[in-house]
């Protein structure tokens, strides 16, 4: 760590004048001080900006909050949607499904956002599973009874031994697609980790994990 | 006051650059080193989330990274982007450039697999028959690996056999194999195939990279002046002698364009990289094999078994877990026919469960199946050996620049039957092991990712001894340019099944003791 501390210092170095620049600007007649909360640690004169005289809040989450809105399937592609999340995630041992995880609604975002060719492969697939529910059973996807529902979805599962490498056929693609999704969104929730925790279980199935934050204000990654 | 005039110009920080920089300071010469981008504090940068805080769940930002199929939502923002270094390929033959500009490059995440090259690799042309030998042999190099092994703490076991050459190790205490890594081994040893143990990089604190293991030393000397957010654009070089005197750079933040002179230059930017720096200076390819060659290794195949008897939680104690490493076993006969040329290891894997996609199954019956196969897989998968093809290359797009109007690169590599064959004989193979231990193929993928996915891209500005069909020379000195040195893996002639990493390390410190030596005797500078 030392060393590493050492490195990084010496990095620095070359960024000087532009700290020097930053210094000069804050004590610019020109420039406004922000004062310090009263009862702040600097007593409300010559304390300075950005120091531990700002009160930290603890902020809850976008996610945590209100619900996402539709904005991409049509209202019979998310009943189906629906459908398909009761059947191939439900609750098991303990666990919350699909639907108690809100993962269709949730998909409805990152489809939405995706590239259109797998916006077509979630619209034309969510189309054939009515059509085919109304060819076989005269129904909404969305109405069929579980028997009703496994007749439908059966022909159309394939074991998929690498994620790069989905089945051929489009209703099949959908199929292998659509499990993986619902079956992530589903374990990534907020709702399946609390479930999880609370059973005792190890933070539920998604987990966590270590996220790298944007590293400067230009570098994209 | 006239700028500064340093010794030696290095372009890149990463594992190469990193030596480079750690040689020659060392030997006294005032060095330069250029980062196309920014310093990351991980102590900073990185926070602990949970999954379901991060906007798309896991799922991370559609579209974003369409090359790099290492990323994910946590890791997304390492990589760079690529609207703003964009590169291109016919859509038919997709190529993963992946890519990370930070101080230290790709040594910040690199799997730390650590693995010399050995002389069915260096002189794979005269048991090949064709020609394309290395100028150098193990024997040359071994010095420089025991060296670069000390300093990344290499840890292996050491097994004597000339495809799988020891080195300068720490031999740690290895416990007992499982009984189903004993059955394999018998298994394979019938079979030709020798069981052995991953070689990895300990490094320090878990990091084995430049900027802990190289830099700080560099720094030490006073020697060293690094530069964050410089892009170099372009290699000059004097119009009377030809030799590179400097490089022309950008700034990252504010695009302003700056000349910077040295004596020497050095380029460590990354195969490709430095490649494309060479393509759009117009030096170094009297040859015209520059931005030739360029190949990597296949990865992606895979087999997955099941120990019956370990299967529904009852496994008994001792059958399952541990791995096994499996190096190259194909190909090392001039007798030996087959349908494929070079080789490939096997990493074998026990104690695994089975992915749910592999069932045609859903809901109840599909947990059931998950929970029957926990613990009692065996997988294994394979780091094959492409082959380098004259026709594999790339060039310039003079109708595509990056962000700073520097020109893009276009990569045009294809896949042949030899890569097929040898996928195909790696998934056979594998699965007749796991078959005849008794064991249940659960899957069988012989697919894999297209090139570049490996992230060990070699080849394009090649070494050899005739200036003629190479750009470099042994010592990665430019045939053309005397004062011009490329010290990344773009001076691999044949890549191996090996992780480069250990040889790219110890080519750049090679090389840059042979600079160091030259500028001392003035021939060079």
């Amino acid at each position: 760590m030392k060393r590493r501390g050492f490195v990084k210092t010496l990095i620095a170095l070359p960024a000087a004048p532009a700290l020097a620049e930053q210094q000069q600007q804050t004590t610019s007649p020109q420039t406004p001080v922000a004062q310090p909360p009263a009862g702040g640690r600097g007593g409300g004169t010559g304390g300075r900006f950005g120091q531990a005289n700002i009160p930290k809040f603890e902020l809850a989450q976008t996610e945590a909050v209100g619900e996402p809105a539709q904005r991409f399937f049509t209202a019979p592609q998310l009943a189906a949607l629906r459908k398909l999340s009761e059947v191939l995630m439900p609750p098991m041992r303990g666990m919350p499904g699909a639907l108690e995880c809100g993962a269709p609604e949730f998909l409805d975002f990152p489809i939405g956002a995706s590239p259109a060719d797998r916006q077509a492969t979630w619209r034309t697939g969510l189309d054939t599973l009515n059509a085919r529910a109304k060819k076989q059973h005269n129904k909404a996807f969305a109405d069929l009874d579980a028997a009703q529902a496994d007749a439908v979805i059966r022909p159309l599962l394939a074991p998929v031994p690498w994620a790069y490498d989905l089945p051929k056929d489009p209703a099949m693609r959908f199929i292998a697609e659509a499990h993986r999704d619902i079956r992530t969104a589903t374990q990534n929730s907020r709702e399946y980790a609390a479930a999880g925790a609370a059973s005792g279980r190890r933070g539920g199935f998604g987990g966590g994990g270590s996220y790298i934050n944007p590293i400067d204000p230009i570098y994209k990654g | 006051m006239p700028a500064r005039e340093y010794d030696v110009l290095i372009v890149g920080s990463g594992h190469s650059g990193g030596m480079a920089a750690n040689i020659l300071t060392k030997q006294g010469l005032n060095c330069l080193m250029l980062n196309a981008g920014p310093e990351s504090d991980f102590e900073h940068n990185r926070v602990s989330k949970p999954v379901y805080d991060l906007p798309y769940r896991g799922f991370g930002k559609p579209g974003r990274l369409p090359h790099v199929y290492q990323a994910n939502e946590f890791n997304a923002n390492q990589w760079v982007d690529e609207t703003e270094n964009p590169y291109t390929h016919d859509p038919a033959n997709l190529y993963n450039w992946v890519r990370v500009r930070l101080v230290g490059g790709r040594s910040l995440f690199w799997a730390r697999q650590s693995f010399r090259l050995s002389d069915f690799e260096f002189k794979a042309g005269d048991l090949e028959g064709n020609g394309q030998n290395w100028p150098i042999s193990l024997a040359d190099l071994d010095p420089y690996y025991s060296r670069v092994e000390e300093i990344f703490r290499v840890s292996g076991r050491k097994e004597g056999w000339p495809e799988f050459p020891d080195g300068n190790f720490i031999e740690p205490e290895y416990g007992p194999d499982s009984e189903s890594i004993k059955r394999l081994a018998a298994l394979g040893k019938e079979r030709g195939m020798k069981f052995s143990k991953m070689r990895s990089s300990g490094g320090q604190n878990g990091l084995a990279s430049s900027v802990n293991l190289l830099l700080p030393d560099a720094m030490a000397t006073g020697k060293l002046e690094m530069v964050a957010n410089a892009i170099v654009r372009e290699v000059t070089t004097d119009k009377n002698t030809g030799l590179a005197n400097g490089v022309h750079f950008v700034n990252r933040h504010s695009r302003q364009e700056r000349h910077v002179k040295a004596r020497a230059v050095v380029l460590a930017a990354g195969t490709l990289e430095s490649t494309r720096l060479l393509l759009n200076s117009g030096i170094a390819n009297s040859s015209g094999v520059l931005g030739r060659y360029l190949h990597d290794q296949i990865y992606g195949i895979s087999v997955v078994s099941s120990v019956p008897e370990a299967r529904d939680g009852k496994r008994p104690p001792g059958l399952m877990g541990g791995s096994a490493f499996i190096p190259r076993f194909r190909n090392l006969k001039k007798e030996e026919k087959r349908d494929f040329i070079k080789g490939y290891c096997v990493i074998i894997s026990s104690g695994g469960g089975a992915n749910p996609s592999l069932f045609a199954e859903y809901g109840e019956a599909l947990q059931k199946k998950v929970d029957s196969y926990a613990g009692s897989c065996v997988s294994g998968s394979i780091f094959g050996e492409r082959p380098p093809r004259y026709e594999n290359h790339v060039r310039i797009n003079k109708d595509v620049s990056d962000a700073w109007g520097i020109p893009a690169l276009h990569i045009e590599v294809k896949d042949g039957d030899n890569e097929r064959n040898m996928a195909k004989d790696a998934s056979n193979t594998i699965e007749e092991l796991f078959h005849a231990a008794g064991w249940e193929i659960v899957s069988n993928t012989p697919n894999f990712y297209p090139p570049g996915h490996s992230i060990h891209e070699v080849g394009t500005c090649r070494m050899g001894d005739n200036p003629k069909n190479s750009v470099l020379n042994k010592f990665n000195q430019s045939h053309d340019i005397k004062n011009l040195f490329v010290v990344d893996g773009a001076s691999f002639v044949t890549c191996g099944w090996q992780n480069p990493t250990m040889t790219i390390l110890s080519l750049s410190m090679r090389a840059s003791e042979y600079l160091a030596d030259q500028m001392k005797k003035r021939n060079i500078g």
